[in-house]
């Protein structure tokens, strides 16, 4: 499946409320900066030509007490009057936008939780029913027009979550709870990125945000509550055998299986995400094989480690691999 | 008139003999000796504690769980000159916490892991060993045990002694020949269970749980047929009712425990398959109402975030048909616990008045710090007193059975919650209270600690801890560590106190004669008078006393008490797990609680019995 | 001083800064090609009858031991693992204490590498298969650090966990003591 997601990474994007609001704000502050620096230009024009004339104005005769400029005196006073209002009304369109913002994120009617690590988004659908609740990894589903809420956290250093179409920067800081709320306005998919340095693999810290109508969100929940698919055939199940008994397991969870590490992400529908390795390529087989058989030289310096596998069980852990959708 | 007056009179005269007579014949069918105050104070069920034989035949002493020795040689006015009997060395050193047996002449002795039982000669001077029976169980099982390599207990039934081993076997051995008649083994190590409780037999049924609360393992009990140690049932505290074996009979008395497969809705998606809800405390038993009643352990991971839920069926009382298993009444007292606060304490069985009669309840000293007093038929909370101070909950709310949290005192994550009360071993941790039938009176030794705590993500990896949480224990407002307490359970308060520098791990006995016997984690072993706390004797172990006392008849109708002594357990890793105290997080947090212990004690595991001169 | 003799006086201070800090600093984030296993090394303190000698130190031993990334990650596997639930940062609980001077099971690098690969009788788990060699000996140095055995300089000055013991590169060397049988049953 192929997909342009570089084009909904665009802070001009206008897809999502907190966005829309941003580019309103952006709008009105470059109206008033522009009309403040043509003035200010023109000021600066008008004083370069008025020099030479002013040449008797400077002459300073002993006793006798200089007139300020009329001309220069009245603008000077109607520049500090522009200036203040607007200072003023910047001051304002600020303000109106933040309580807009506000207002638009009062009523979350879904919680995420996303934790931060170095490098890769842990992510956590909360529900009223524990039973309900879901867990997965890089890539989130938000249902469309409806306010979601995203409590961040981060396990490690400080990140911060951003996805430009859709809303600002939010922080993740170890220690603390911050949040932040999207209202996406349009049924795509959005591609966010790590905003603050967490270390030697910050660059590839990327999520995907998966924008769909409130039914097929309900419907890919439901799927996502699934536990993970069983071995139908002899090479899957090898591949199943290596995943739950080898390294695999201390670090991941597929659930309804012995593997239950939550040091990496969940990988009960790990194939059906869109990339691997916090959108760093897109999920294929060819780049499945290249990421299980040696994240390192792919992702140097990520917390996986290469795990020497035979061929044999390459090819199984893979097959199993691709048949968690 | 007057004939019909003489007749009226004549017939209420009949209707008065008739009800004497009657009421006549209902106490002589009563066995039980007729008690001091019966109007005023609980009592144990007859059934359930018959009078004492001078043997001690289960860790309990009785299906109540009175511990209460009905022998009245030693009193307070000679006990001062109580003095050793003899001695035994039991040759481990992990952690003594299991009573000496006594029947007919013989003691019997269950140690820490190897598990060792040996079988003591009563009847010669110095009671050599008859036998000595050696389990051999895995040494790697040392591993995965949370809190000391221990054993709570063997039990006496038909001829037989019955006990567990570290690894997850349940035992019988022939009391007279040391011979082994069944062994079946139950838990598996590999999942990082052990067993480290006390069996219950009870109506042909030798009732074994599980340990590994901290290790993520799913809690069970299971039945196994006393004959032929064959699995007559087994009953899961997690996961769909099936497996809960909750049914038709099961009536739970509040709200929040009825509903469907609770098991599994209460628990985020498969976290009940590594929930806890493990047993390895102690189980009580009603004769008449056939019902054996446990508690369940924390739920894993103690990092609270990864289980949002109630955690059902953690943390709370089951009350379970013996011969069936099915669950009749539950009773959550700690949901989506915060704290570590099992719910594995023992339930004293007792009949307080009520009304014109007597109500039968469960008295529960708990972990989280309330003393429970709940109506054994049904599941009700009658009454749920603080016994020392609390400020992580706020109350029980009796209507709901609810405990109430302290939103103060919740552990997130990334930061640390400091000054928690009590501590996670709880107001009391697995060492047992005792009961007197004759003051009333429920003896309590227990904890005076606080913690911090700080929770972070629990990875699962079978066979290893799933904690997720980092704690710091240390003395609670008074600056003692311990406390032994005498609670009047009527009127929902303490008698008396004695404070103690260190945490009271050692459980407690009384005594008929009016004595209460505890020991303290530096190897004082006490007596104290049981109206009024005073100290009225005690003696210097070789190690700290951790084990159960007991009281019984020798062969030769003397009184003696005795004690093993042997320092370990939670409160003790310090000592027997030669632990590094600049680390104050090790063992789960106690090592900070217990940092001056190693110059106070040291490890052993040694048999003290006492008796008066002859 | 002359300008030029200043000069190389602070290339040659650089020069060594550099040099002295490079192996330090080196990260190893591939780990050996496959096949390679930990090899069960025996105990210095064992017999070595006839006279024979212990064999020489595993050639990894160089790049793990001292080196700062290694610590590091070794410091955050510690807690992943589990390792912290059976020894806590250190002191023990289940397990015994790593942080003081008694080593049951030997205290060199190899021989801390065997007992996380291979596991040891009184319930150290077997970690082979479960964890990389990579990781394995990313772990034992940092077990190494908690008591004081590697240099100061490549040991984190920060403990992670709540209130912690003494941080690691404060934490005074102790010669480490042979086999405690005292325990073995």
């Amino acid at each position: 499946m192929s997909f342009d997601y570089q084009k909904y990474q665009s802070a001009f994007g206008n897809a999502g409320v907190g966005n829309h609001q941003f580019l309103v704000l952006f709008a009105i502050f470059l109206a008033v900066c522009a009309i403040m620096y043509v003035a200010v230009i023109l000021f600066l024009v008008g004083g370069l030509l008025r020099r030479r004339r002013a040449g008797e104005a400077n002459v300073v005769e002993s006793g006798r007490h200089l007139r300020s400029d009329p001309l220069m005196r009245t603008g000077l006073i109607a520049w500090g009057a522009v200036v203040g209002i607007g200072l003023v009304a910047l001051a304002i369109a600020s303000f109106i936008t933040d309580r807009l913002d506000a207002q638009a994120a009062a009523q979350p009617k879904l919680t995420i939780t996303v934790t931060g690590n170095q490098w890769w988004w842990d992510v956590q659908y909360n529900a009223s029913d524990p039973s309900k609740t879901l867990r997965t990894a890089n890539e989130i589903h938000v249902p469309l027009g409806i306010p979601t809420r995203i409590i961040l956290r981060s396990n490690d250093v400080i990140h911060s979550f951003w996805v430009p179409s859709l809303a600002g920067k939010e922080d993740l800081i170890p220690g603390r709870e911050t949040d932040i709320t999207i209202v996406p306005q349009r049924a795509v998919i959005f591609r966010g990125q790590c905003a603050e340095f967490c270390g030697v693999q910050h660059a590839h810290m990327a999520l995907v945000v998966d924008v769909d109508p409130y039914p097929e969100f309900v419907n890919w929940w439901q799927r996502e509550l699934r536990p993970a698919a069983a071995p139908t055939n002899p090479l899957v199940l090898a591949g199943y055998r290596v995943a739950t008994q080898r390294q695999c397991a201390s670090c991941h969870t597929i659930a309804g299986t012995p593997a239950g590490g939550n040091v990496g992400p969940d990988l009960t529908h790990f194939a059906s995400r869109r990339s691997i390795a916090a959108g760093m390529m897109p999920m294929s087989e060819g780049n499945l094989y290249g990421w299980v058989a040696d994240p390192q030289s792919i992702k140097p310096g990520t917390k996986m480690p290469t795990i020497g596998l035979e061929p044999d069980e390459l090819h199984a852990v893979v097959a199993y691999l691709e048949t968690l959708k | 008139m007057r004939s019909v007056t003489t007749a009226v009179l004549a017939g209420f005269a009949a209707l008065t003999t008739v009800a004497l007579l009657s009421s006549c014949n209902k106490r002589a069918a009563d066995h039980s000796p007729a008690p001091v105050d019966a109007g005023e104070h609980a009592l144990p069920p007859p059934a359930a504690s018959p009078a004492d034989t001078g043997n001690w035949e289960m860790p309990g002493k009785d299906y109540a769980s009175t511990r209460f020795s009905g022998l009245t040689e030693v009193t307070p006015a000679n006990v001062g000159k109580l003095g050793l009997a003899f001695t035994f060395s039991t040759a481990t050193t992990h952690g003594f916490e299991a009573p000496p047996l006594v029947v007919d002449g013989t003691m019997y002795l269950i140690t820490p892991w190897p598990n060792l039982l040996y079988a003591l000669d009563l009847t010669q001077p110095g009671a050599p060993a008859k036998w000595v029976f050696k389990p051999k169980p895995s040494a790697a099982s040392q591993g995965v045990a949370c809190c000391g390599p221990v054993n709570r207990g063997a039990v006496f039934s038909k001829g037989r002694i019955i006990f567990n081993t570290l690894d997850g076997a349940t035992i019988a051995v022939d009391a007279k020949s040391g011979q082994q008649v069944w062994r079946t083994q139950l838990a598996d190590i590999q999942k990082g269970e052990t067993i480290t409780m006390a069996p219950l037999v009870a109506e042909g049924k030798v009732l074994v749980g599980n340990s590994g609360g901290e290790m993520g393992v799913r809690g069970w009990v299971t039945a196994l047929d006393e004959g032929s140690g064959k699995i007559a049932w087994r009953a899961y505290n997690t996961g769909p009712d099936k497996d809960v074996l909750i049914g038709g009979r099961y009536k739970p008395f509040y709200a929040m425990d009825r509903g469907k497969d609770l098991g599994v809705a209460s628990w985020p998606p498969n976290a009940w398959k590594n929930g806890g809800a493990t047993v390895w405390g102690w189980l009580s038993y009603d004769p008449q109402l056939h019902l054996v009643y446990y508690g369940t352990s924390n739920p894993g991971p103690w990092n609270p975030e990864q289980r949002p839920g109630d955690n059902k069926w953690t943390a709370g009382l089951f009350a379970r048909d013996v011969s069936t298993g099915e669950a009749v009444w539950f009773y959550q007292s700690t949901p989506h616990d915060l704290f570590d606060y099992d719910d594995i304490n023992e339930s004293i069985l007792a009949d307080i008045p009520w009304g014109n009669g007597r109500r039968p309840v469960l008295l529960r000293p708990n972990r989280n710090g309330y003393f429970y007093v709940i109506d054994r038929r049904t599941g009700q909370v009658l009454s749920a007193a603080p016994y020392g101070y609390i400020n992580s909950t706020r109350g029980v709310d009796l209507k709901t059975g609810r405990l109430i949290y302290a939103a103060d005192k919740q552990p997130k994550p990334g930061r640390v919650t400091r000054a928690i009360c009590p501590a996670s071993p709880g107001m009391k941790d697995w060492n047992p209270a005792a009961f007197s039938p004759v003051t009333g009176l429920v003896y309590i030794p227990h904890n005076n600690l606080c913690q911090d705590e700080a929770v972070s993500p629990a990875n699962y990896i079978s066979g290893t801890p799933f904690v997720g949480a980092d704690v710091k224990m240390y003395a609670g407002p008074g600056g003692n560590r311990g406390v032994f307490t005498a609670w009047d359970p009527m009127r929902r308060r303490a008698v008396w106190e004695i404070k103690e520098d260190l945490p009271v791990w050692s459980p407690a006995l009384v005594t008929g004669g009016g004595l209460v016997f505890y020991g303290t984690m530096d190897g004082w072993f006490k007596a104290v008078d049981a109206r009024t706390g005073k100290l009225l004797w005690r003696f210097k172990a070789g190690s700290g006393i951790i084990g159960q006392p007991i009281s019984y008849r020798g062969p030769d109708n003397r009184q003696y008490i005795a004690v093993v002594a042997g320092v370990g357990g939670w409160a003790g890793a310090v000592v027997a797990g030669k632990l590094d105290t600049r680390d104050p997080t090790a063992a789960l947090g106690f090592a900070n609680a217990t940092k001056d212990l190693p110059n106070k004690t040291t490890a052993g595991g040694m048999l003290y019995v006492f008796t008066l001169p002859h | 001083m002359s300008s030029r003799f200043r000069t190389s006086l602070l290339l040659i201070g650089a020069a060594a800064l550099l040099v002295g800090g490079c192996s330090r600093e080196e990260r190893h984030s591939r780990s050996k090609p496959i096949g390679e296993t930990v090899g069960a090394g025996p105990s210095p303190d064992t017999i070595f009858p006839g006279g024979t000698a212990p064999p020489p130190l595993d050639a990894r031993a160089k790049l793990y031991d001292n080196n700062a990334p290694a610590i590091a990650d070794g410091q955050q596997l510690f807690t992943q693992i589990n390792c912290v639930g059976c020894h806590s940062h250190g002191g023990g609980g289940m397990g015994p204490a790593l942080m003081d001077d008694e080593w049951r099971y030997g205290s060199r690098i190899d021989q801390i590498a065997t007992t996380i690969a291979e596991g040891r009788p009184n319930g150290m788990p077997a970690w082979r298969g479960k964890l990389t060699d990579d990781q394995i000996w990313k772990l034992v140095a940092y077990v190494r650090s908690m008591s004081g055995l590697p240099s100061k300089d490549a040991v984190s000055s920060r403990s992670e966990s709540m209130s912690g013991p003494t941080p690691n590169s404060l934490t005074a060397h102790s010669k480490p003591q042979p086999s405690d049988t005292a325990q073995q049953q």
